[in-house]
């Protein structure tokens, strides 16, 4: 795919989240969730089923009023005519309309966002949907229709992009290339990024905001979370007898250290015992705790 | 924020919902086109006395396409995505509700064009109590039974969880829909009964009726936002 056009936007939206409440039918499933948003960047956001991610997304695009607190861009109040303006809104169900070809309805999505047939003709392309352009949606498989329904992502610039799931029930090639698009999107944009794949939350996410029974449980930078219990994974290209006490998992001998900061050490150690290492990787990703504990702030900004 | 009201989706409604509720629209215009028919081929004046009074019935049928669309587009997610991008709860049912009335349009005017067309062309007189009937009660009800059946399906839709079949707002409205209708003939029949019937008691009925329904709906739609959560329009999915 190749690489969206993006002109420069000027400076980075300030979104302000204070104090915010939101629900459904007066129930509330976010409850005072405050953060602050300077730089643009990949947030993604994590959290088990029903946590509120869902929430968080639809109330910072407008869909839902918060019940209390308030929803700032640039100093400015959101409020639910307000959508319509600044922020791009991919939902985690595909929003395409009925009984229309692929073209017809990203002529639709370029009707309501005010984009022209030369852009709906350039997200064809971006997305790689040219072939499907004159099927009808009915037709697609779920990935395909992922794929238009995030064509219109691409329609049009805006300054905040809040994406739900993006990548679900995409194949790996397209999701890798979904996520180039996004990383790139990110260099001058915000981007939301709600996710359960806690590998490609690692990969593409510079913060990570974690919700967990409505409330923000941690923001911070993804590269300041440490694993509690630091393990490594050695492969090795030969058997050796120095691995013996190692337990395993798969081809990698386990090892847990006190910290990155000790696997120079341990490369030492095994090659002076004739250990004849292929690969050391690490085995845990930090933001799988995020999931099994309460995990501590790290920090607000 | 908003740098400007959001487009108007009435043109591509209105062709959606001929796409997607071509069966209603065909079955609508087929039915009151066979009976239009039927009753101009009918020796005497039977055409006149009862095409008008059970047009507006089929009308309702074919009026359905907008109802489907609006159905489908809150289980897809469509209305959810519109809802982000400053499209209002009342500004989407008002669009669906003016396609129900361009569908009742299509319906009526060909019934009317093709019943009445035969009608005359068989070489019975355009009457005034024809003319009256057309004006005062069958066009009238035709618009006001459709945007009746679909501001209660859509707020029903809306209300309740999505299920399919007959048991389903889709498969109840038409029923709903025909009640203004049935309330017309009703008091029609009643005042026929009691001996008082005449142009102006037709006058009366009709237009009561077809007002009354006409202020439920301007009512619907005017106090949506106070029963009407937006997270209703949200998909279920």
């Amino acid at each position: 795919m190749s690489e969206p056009t993006l002109e420069s936007h000027g400076a980075v939206p300030v979104i302000e989240c204070l104090g915010v409440s939101a629900g459904y039918d007066g129930i509330r499933v976010l409850r005072h969730v405050s953060f602050r948003i300077t730089e643009p960047a990949i947030y993604v956001v994590l959290g088990p089923n029903g946590a509120g991610k869902t929430t968080l997304m639809r109330t910072l695009s407008g869909i839902l009023e918060p019940y209390e607190g308030t929803i700032r861009i640039d100093g400015e109040t959101i409020d639910r005519s307000s959508g319509g303006g600044r922020v791009h809104y991919l939902s985690h169900v595909d929003g395409i309309p009925d009984g229309l070809r692929v073209r017809e309805a990203l002529n639709f999505y370029a009707l309501v966002e005010r984009a022209g047939p030369s852009d709906v003709e350039r997200v064809l392309d971006l997305l790689e949907i040219r072939p499907l352009a004159d099927r009808y949606v009915s037709q697609l498989s779920s990935g395909q229709r992922k794929r238009v329904s995030i064509a219109r992502v691409f329609l049009r610039e805006r300054a905040i992009y809040l994406l739900d799931e993006p990548t679900s029930n995409l194949d790996p090639k397209v999701a890798s290339e979904i996520r180039t698009l996004v990383l790139n999107l990110s260099r001058e944009r915000v981007v939301l990024y709600s996710s359960h794949n806690l590998y490609e939350a690692r990969e593409i996410g510079r913060y990570v905001m974690t919700i967990r029974d409505g409330q923000l449980a941690l923001f911070g930078r993804i590269e300041d979370l440490r694993s509690s219990h630091f393990v490594v994974g050695i492969r090795t290209l030969e058997p050796s007898d120095a691995m013996a006490g190692f337990p395993k998992q798969g081809e990698y001998y386990l090892k847990e250290l006190p910290g990155p900061e000790a696997v120079p050490d341990l490369l030492r150690t095994l090659e002076s015992q004739g250990v004849r290492i292929r690969e050391l990787r690490e085995m845990g990703n930090p933001l799988e705790e995020l999931f099994a504990d309460a995990p501590e702030v790290l920090a607000r900004t | 924020m908003n740098p400007g009201a959001a487009p108007s989706l009435l043109g591509v409604t209105v062709r959606r919902s001929l796409s997607t509720g071509r069966f209603f629209l065909g079955y609508g215009t087929a039915i009151s086109v066979v009976l239009g028919v039927s009753l101009a081929l009918s020796p005497g004046s039977a055409f006149a006395s009862t095409f008008p009074f059970l047009l507006p019935i089929f009308v309702v049928v074919g009026s359905m396409g907008g109802m489907v669309v609006f159905t489908n587009d809150r289980i897809k997610g469509v209305l959810e995505y519109l809802l982000a991008y400053g499209y209002s709860p009342r500004r989407l049912f008002v669009t669906f509700l003016l396609t129900a009335l361009a569908l009742s349009a299509v319906v009526l005017s060909v019934a009317v064009a093709v019943g009445l067309g035969v009608y005359l062309i068989r070489g019975h007189p355009f009457t005034t109590q024809l003319a009256t009937l057309l004006v005062v009660y069958a066009i009238p009800m035709s618009f006001s039974s459709p945007a009746f059946a679909a501001t209660v399906g859509m707020l029903w839709t809306s209300l309740s969880s999505p299920r399919a079949g007959m048991n389903s707002p889709i498969g109840l409205i038409p029923f709903i829909g025909i009640l203004p209708s049935l309330v017309t003939l009703f008091l029609l029949t009643t005042l026929a009964v009691a001996g008082v019937f005449s142009p102006t008691e037709l006058l009366l009925v009709a237009v009561g009726v077809a007002g009354a329904v006409v202020l439920i709906v301007v009512a619907l739609l005017g106090t949506l936002g106070r029963f009407l959560r937006r997270e209703r329009l949200l998909s279920p999915a």
